[in-house]
This record gives C-alpha cells, sequence and structure tokens, in this order.
C-alpha cells in the first residue's frame, strides 16, 4: 500500500541562509519610506529624476527583490521536491546583492552614473547569475518538475534579463554607445522588471502558497499554464512592439494578454478561497488576498494612460507616477507584508523550537510576533496607500506628507515584528 | 483514515498521545490531519514502528513534526524505541482528515 521512496527531510534549506535576506529587505524598506517621506514634496515633479529613481531601486531590489530571493531559497525545495543544490552560492548571492544595491541606489541619489552605479549594477547581475546557477541546478536534480517551479525559473531569468538591461542603461550615461538616450528604454527595463520578474514569480509561488494556507481542494494547473503563457507572450509582444513597430498603439496587445492573466490568476485565488477547507482566513492571508485584488490597478492606469495618449499626444505625468507607485508600493509591497509573516514565523519556529520538538508545550508560529501591531500596520499601510495615490494624482502636497508618514509608520510597525521575530528566544512549559 | 496495526489496544493508546503533536501551521493534530498511516509494535525488540506522511513534501516544518513524534511516543511507551519513517505515496489529500478535525477547521 505505500512506497517509501525519498524519505529524508533534513533538506530544509538553512534558516541562516534566509534570514539574512528578509532582514536587509525589511531595513531597506524602512529605508526607502524615509527617503519617501524626505521627497514627498518633489516626487510629482516626473519619474527620472535621482531621488525617484533612488526609491524606486530601493523598492524594487532591496525591498521586493531580496524579500523573494530569500523567501524562494526556502520555497524551491517545496516546489521542486528537492533539496536546494548549494547554501554557500546563496550566500554568494546575498553578498553581491546586499553591496550592489547600496552602490547602485548612491549612484541615483547624487545622479552620478560614474563607478559606484556602473559597480553596483556588476554586482547585481552577479547576484542574479549566481541565483540562477543554484536554481537550475536543484531543479536538474529533481525529479519532479512543476508549473509553479517553471514560473519561478523563467521569472528569473526575466531578472536576469531586466538587471543586463538595467547596467546598460546605466553605461550607456558616461559611454553613449546607444542611438537613444537612457530614458527612451526605461519602459522597456521597467516593464520586463515589473511583468517578467515581479508578476511572474508573485503567481508562481502565490499559486502554490494560497491554497496552501488555506487549505483548499482546488487545482487547476490548466489555468496556470495558460496564465503562464499569457504572461510570457504579452511580455514578448512587449519587448517586440516597443523596439519594432511605430504604432505604438500594438500596446494595447499585450496589455490585453496581461490582463486576461491576471483576471485568471484573481479567478483561480478566488476558487482557492471558496473551495478552503480552514474557513478563518488570517490577517497575514487577508494581506495577501488583497493584493490579488492590487494587481488589477496598474492594469486600470495603464488603461487610462494610453486612452490619454491618443486623446492628446504627451505625457501625463502624475498619473505615470501613480502607476509606478501602485505597483511598488501596491500589490508588491501588499503581498510580501503579509507573505512575510506566514513564512518568517516557520523559519524563526524551526530554528528556535526544531531541538525541542515534542518537550513540551511550546508556542505556534503566529504568537512569535504582535498580531495588534501587524493589525496597525495594515491600517496604516492602507490609508497611506490611498491617501498616496490621491496624492499623487490631485497634487496636494499635505496629503503626500501625511501618506509618506503613514506608510513611514508602515514600515516601522513591519520591522518592529521581524525585529521581534529574529530576536525570539524559545519559550517551553 | 484508519490507522494500519498489529496491535489495537497500543494503536489506540499511541493515537491518544499524539493527539499532542500538533502541525504548527494549521493548529490542528496529525492524527486527526490524517499524517499517520501505519503504527506497529515489535514485543521482541521493543520498538515502535510509526509510518507517517506530511501535508507536502520538503515541508520545512516536517523535521519537526517527525522528531515530535518520535519524542512523544518515547516518553509515552517508556522501554520503546520509536522509528519514524516518512513516506509520500499515497500522498496526503484532504480526505484525509477525519470528521473530527474538519469540524475543528470549520471553526477557526
Amino acid at each position: 500500500m505505500f512506497a517509501t521512496a525519498n524519505t529524508g527531510t533534513s533538506t530544509t534549506t538553512s534558516y541562516k541562509v534566509v534570514l539574512p535576506f528578509y532582514a536587509y529587505a525589511a531595513v531597506a524598506f524602512l529605508v526607502a519610506t524615509i527617503f519617501l517621506a524626505l521627497s514627498a514634496n518633489n516626487i510629482t515633479k516626473h519619474y527620472f529624476q535621482p531621488h525617484t529613481l533612488a526609491i524606486t531601486h530601493i523598492m524594487a531590489l532591496g525591498w521586493g527583490t531580496m524579500i523573494i530571493l530569500g523567501a524562494s531559497h526556502q520555497l524551491v525545495p517545496v516546489l521542486i521536491e528537492n533539496k536546494l543544490y548549494s547554501n554557500t552560492l546563496a550566500y554568494v548571492s546575498f553578498i553581491f546583492a546586499a553591496v550592489g544595491i547600496p552602490l547602485l541606489v548612491y549612484g541615483f541619489y547624487v545622479f552620478n552614473m560614474g563607478w559606484p552605479a556602473q559597480w553596483g549594477g556588476i554586482l547585481i547581475l552577479s547576484a542574479i547569475i549566481t541565483y540562477l546557477i543554484n536554481l537550475a541546478i536543484s531543479m536538474a536534480k529533481s525529479k519532479h518538475e512543476n508549473v509553479h517551479a517553471v514560473f519561478v525559473f523563467t521569472a528569473a531569468l526575466w531578472l536576469l534579463i531586466t538587471a543586463a538591461i538595467g547596467l546598460i542603461l546605466v553605461c550607456n550615461f558616461t559611454l553613449l554607445f546607444l542611438n537613444k538616450s537612457s530614458l527612451n528604454y526605461l519602459p522597456l527595463h521597467a516593464h520586463i522588471g515589473i511583468v517578467g520578474w515581479f508578476l511572474l514569480l508573485i503567481m508562481g509561488i502565490g499559486s502554490r502558497l494560497i491554497p496552501m494556507f488555506l487549505i483548499s481542494k482546488y487545482n487547476n494547473t490548466k489555468t496556470l499554464w495558460w496564465i503562464y503563457a499569457l504572461i510570457n507572450g504579452g511580455l514578448l509582444a512587449f519587448i517586440f512592439i516597443f523596439l519594432y513597430a511605430d504604432n505604438k498603439m500594438l500596446l494595447i496587445v499585450p496589455l490585453l494578454a496581461i490582463a486576461a492573466a491576471i483576471m485568471l490568476f484573481g479567478n483561480f485565488c478566488y476558487k482557492c478561497y471558496r473551495q478552503r477547507i480552514r474557513k478563518k482566513v488570517d490577517e497575514q492571508m487577508k494581506m495577501s488576498l488583497l493584493s490579488i485584488v492590487m494587481m488589477a490597478l496598474p492594469v486600470i492606469f495603464l488603461v487610462a494612460i494610453i486612452c490619454l495618449i491618443i486623446l492628446s499626444p504627451g505625457e501625463n505625468i502624475s498619473l505615470e507616477i501613480a502607476y509606478g507607485f501602485i505597483i511598488f508600493f501596491g500589490w508588491i509591497t501588499a503581498i510580501i507584508l503579509g507573505m512575510t509573516f506566514k513564512t518568517l514565523p516557520f523559519i524563526i519556529w524551526n530554528k528556535v523550537y526544531h531541538q525541542l520538538a515534542g518537550k513540551g508545550k511550546m508556542p505556534n508560529p503566529k504568537d512569535l510576533f504582535s498580531d495588534a501591531v501587524f493589525k496597525w500596520m495594515g491600517i496604516a499601510y492602507v490609508s497611506g496607500f490611498v491617501l498616496f495615490t490621491t496624492g499623487i494624482l490631485s497634487g496636494y502636497t499635505l496629503m503626500l506628507q501625511i501618506a509618506a508618514v503613514l506608510l513611514l509608520i508602515t514600515s516601522l510597525l513591519y520591522n518592529w515584528n521581524v525585529i521581534k521575530l529574529l530576536m525570539h528566544k524559545p519559550l517551553v512549559s | 483514515m484508519n490507522i494500519i496495526t498489529n496491535n489495537n489496544i497500543k494503536c489506540t493508546a499511541a493515537q491518544s498521545v499524539l493527539h499532542d503533536v500538533i502541525d504548527p501551521e494549521i493548529g490542528l493534530n496529525i492524527v486527526d490531519l490524517g499524517l499517520i498511516y501505519q503504527l506497529d509494535f515489535d514485543e521482541t525488540d521493543k520498538k515502535i514502528f510509526c509510518t507517517m506522511t506530511l501535508t507536502t513534501q520538503f515541508c520545512p516544518m516536517g523535521e519537526s513534526i517527525s522528531t515530535a513524534v518520535k519524542e512523544t511516543l518515547k516518553s509515552s511507551f517508556s522501554g520503546y524505541d520509536p522509528i519514524i519513517e516518512l513516506i509520500f505515496q499515497p500522498p496526503w489529500n484532504h480526505a484525509m482528515i477525519s470528521e473530527k478535525g474538519k469540524e475543528f477547521l470549520n471553526k477557526r
């Protein structure tokens, strides 16, 4: 009746590999919100200005990418049903990124595209290559291939392309080897990163974690493959149209493909929710599910931007800045705020209580952080996000300042709970 | 799900103590969750063979859960040496949750 193959479980990625990524991301989120509070008055001028570029890259790399890299080192073994190939490569990847990100951000902040930004870019690219090698060998050694792992690997490839384009754009500021200025290629760099890396990866991991945490009966691999095809097809179409087509109206094609993928993913998550066995949904899952709803916002904004371009050619700065803001401070941040407190408590619990298992009553992972602080963080975040978006669109400076303070409070409360988790000492009765 | 055993009395006692081993994420004990497949008792060599699974292979909590099962059986069956075997065929699924477990999850 039973098959006893592959019985080992001592294959979980070491917490020592994963925790530095989480700690780094928490600090980066704090730094980004401090910069945002300091730049709130000037944020609506143009997206291509030093402080905005610095904040965007802290959010994209220091916050979003670092925490995703950390979590994926922990989750890849679950996805591919095999252990991570090398903890050392994971450390190397962390060190490259940890040094490279501040260098790049400093370059943007002072708008010096010389050696700090260039070396920052090279180090970040090296971190991604190291991560990809680790991922590729881990997957090659696994006998089980599944749709979630394919999402993660493809997303990592898009991240590599994003970082490579980013480095080329940084070098083009001083070496001028491209036909056009770097500013012209910024939408290409940004959208490959947002769609290819963040959207694809969050959908790949989310489609595994959301049913797992809800204990849902629903599963539909066919839908996930459709989502995969729509996102990658849409992104490839976008790149082709961006580089070779004269008629920019064609951009509606990739937009529709990606909007369809988001709708399918939303429907997938809704069905998981409806068919869940565990009826009560905790605050962390509510925040993560909110982020899925928030994925629709950038699509709506993009449709509005395209419509305005058709009606009156020219840039609509406030709409474009709001579009960028709702991506990095919207669904990407919301899902990280939620999922951090679904994954980090388990990593800490395993670290602290693994040796004590079965030797007394011990707290549950959810007891290792403050639920009240999490709730206040959620309130500060949602109100800060809504106010800041409204502030960008209305150009009302006081509203932007208040919202920036609320987002700073969000990051402080987030850090409070992360520190509480990282400093947790065993409690056994 | 019925647990296969060669000793019904001791299996009932073992199940009772294993109700204290809780899946940390779900909050439900591993017996009602349906993670225990087989419990055999070797009276000659004083060994307990526990065949169990996890809700997902390579679950980060897997090692802690299997250690907790081993320690719980060791402390409840003095003189016995528990041997835990983790298997993933047949894979765990929702149908393996007991009615009591489903009731518990409905409330939480």
